[in-house]
């Protein structure tokens, strides 16, 4: 993840792949759409239906100049609740809480599962049944039930994002947890250690490089489920909240805009993560 | 029954510091592992167990360490049953891997252990110190395992193993995956950690010259079922150090474990 002198090269040109994609894209996206438009009569300052493909006003894919104006208009200004940046931060902070809350709870599931035969055979068909649920579906149930109780605002979005979030952390803390080998067991059996001290000193330190693997897919889960959860409800804040809005209004440059911010987010915090794990694991090469 | 006198093996007085006594271990599946095996050991000796896969030599490490327990014969351990010598921490493992603890630093590794076993912190500190110096690995206090060399690593384990001080050192084929170079060394580096350390060390391996020049006693077991075929004395002298591999004292006494392997060997073709 960390990005060194040596990378910059092929990652300059993976963007510039991206960007040169894009253009072509464009235009076949928006030209049907520009010659029917032309063919219709419609009054537009361009020559040509190639041309008018990177003028539309409601294009399929908005033309380059179009989406910088698009950015610009919902990030500025920063202190605007109709902006980007507040809205991300909210988005960002449910998708934090639910992994915590996420990486609570998959931890006693994990336990559980290691410890306990029985818990895995009773309990796991219904951890991968939870997951098989449509999030979609789930989502305005949880936060009718969840308001009933004087839970309300963000505290549903980020339980709904751990509810995503957790499975990828109960299995990958699973397998983490038994991943020490039957040597290294024996060898703390040879010292008679308790099986606390086992799970503390060799379980435990051996499950963290799964448990930040599974970090990783979890966020990228938990963003999606926040943003979900808030396009599905009730919401005041989030980017949800702002692409429902854009669906609505059919703003098809405002839900580019809100795609690209959403993915940018997913990588800010998949890259805190990385950073989360080379703090906690300073071992590892 | 191996009851009769085998030469070179000291008379059961009762006061061997180990003692194994008619004992058979039968795996769940019905795999014999060890049949009838009786064998003393004293108080600061070096016995090799030798011999080919299957053989039980692994398996009677595992017995004396508690680990698996025996379907029938009794082992004495300084008087105390071998549970009771794991509770009393009187032995040391090494295994075949150098099972560290890859999040530890070697300094830290050695003293897992200490941490288990509840030293207080200036102990422990004091103690794993001592061990790096003893194996001369005190200047890799902390580096992390995969900055060392295998056979750095597993010194690394054997200083782990001794922190504590415990009477007994047994070692599985502790440099089994090492080139020969460096296991010679570590041969060398391991009689002279015995001489120090005065522990009384049963050693697990299937190599003959590392049995012959590590050896006081050489016990040559042979599979199917695994037991003790024989037991034969290392009488080259003290200390020991490369040209005791160039002597022909040292070929006569490899040629004697050889050919009590292949006696066994024939054994194994017959059935």
């Amino acid at each position: 993840m960390r990005a060194r002198a040596g990378n910059l090269g092929p990652m300059a040109v993976v963007a510039a792949a991206a960007v040169l994609l894009y253009l072509p894209l464009v235009v076949i996206a928006n030209y049907p759409l520009a010659q029917r438009a032309l063919e219709r009569g419609a009054v537009m300052d361009c020559e040509g239906p190639l041309a008018c493909a990177f003028s539309l006003r409601n294009p399929v894919i908005p033309a380059p100049g179009q989406l910088f104006t698009g950015i610009y208009n919902l990030l500025l200004p920063l202190d605007s609740p109709s902006a980007i940046p507040i809205n991300a931060f909210w988005t960002g902070a449910e998708t934090l809480v639910g992994l915590a809350l996420a990486a609570l709870v998959g931890f006693l599931f994990a336990v559980g599962l290691v410890l306990s035969r029985a818990f895995e055979l009773s309990v796991l068909p219904w951890i991968v049944a939870s997951q098989t649920v449509p999030i979609i579906a789930l989502a305005p149930m949880l936060v009718v039930l969840l308001g009933q109780y004087g839970v309300q605002g963000w505290l549903p979005k980020a339980i709904i994002a751990a509810y995503i979030a957790f499975f990828p952390v109960t299995i990958g803390l699973a397998k983490g947890l038994r991943s020490p080998d039957s040597l290294t067991l024996d060898l703390m059996k040879t010292y008679r250690a308790t099986t606390f001290q086992t799970f503390l000193k060799v379980r435990l330190p051996a499950s963290l490089p799964y448990l930040f693997t599974a970090f990783r897919i979890s966020t990228a889960a938990a963003l999606i489920g926040a943003i979900i959860a808030e396009m599905s409800t009730i919401s005041f804040y989030g980017l949800g909240k702002m692409l429902s809005e854009n669906a609505r209004a059919s703003d098809v440059v405002g839900t580019w805009v809100l795609m690209i911010a959403s993915a940018a987010l997913g990588i800010l915090l998949v890259a805190c993560v990385g950073w989360v794990e080379r703090l906690v694991t300073p071992w590892r090469r | 029954m191996n009851a009769t006198a085998v030469p070179g093996e000291p008379a059961a007085t009762g006061d061997a510091l180990v003692s194994v006594r008619n004992v058979t271990m039968i795996y769940g599946g019905g795999t014999v592992a060890l049949k009838d095996a009786t064998l003393d050991i004293e108080q600061g000796e070096f016995v090799s167990l030798i011999g080919p896969s299957g053989c039980g030599k692994t398996t009677l490490l595992r017995l004396l360490a508690d680990l698996i327990e025996p379907s029938s014969g009794t082992i004495s351990i300084g008087g105390k049953s071998p549970a009771e010598a794991r509770r009393d921490r009187s032995y040391g493992y090494v295994f075949q891997a150098p099972t560290l603890m890859e999040w530890r630093t070697v300094l830290a590794n050695v003293m897992l252990p200490l941490e288990v076993m509840g030293f207080p912190r200036e102990e422990r500190q004091r103690r794993a110190e001592a061990m790096l110096a003893l194996v001369g690995l005190d200047k890799f206090a902390d580096k992390y395992p995969w900055q060392l060399s295998g056979g750095m690593q597993q010194r690394v384990s054997i200083a782990r193993a001794l922190s504590f001080d415990p009477q007994l050192l047994y070692m599985d084929e502790p440099f089994g995956a090492l080139d020969e170079i460096t296991r010679e060394n570590l041969n060398l580096e391991l009689l002279r950690l015995w001489r120090e350390t005065g522990k009384t060390v049963i050693f697990v391996t299937h190599s003959i010259p590392e049995a012959v020049f590590l050896s006081t006693r050489i016990v040559v077991m042979t599979p199917r079922p695994g037991k003790i075929e024989t037991v034969i004395p290392v009488d080259l002298p003290q200390p020991r150090d490369f040209e005791t591999r160039e002597t022909s004292r040292f070929f006569e006494i490899a040629t004697e474990v050889r050919e009590a392997l292949r006696k066994g060997h024939g054994y194994e073709v017959e059935v």
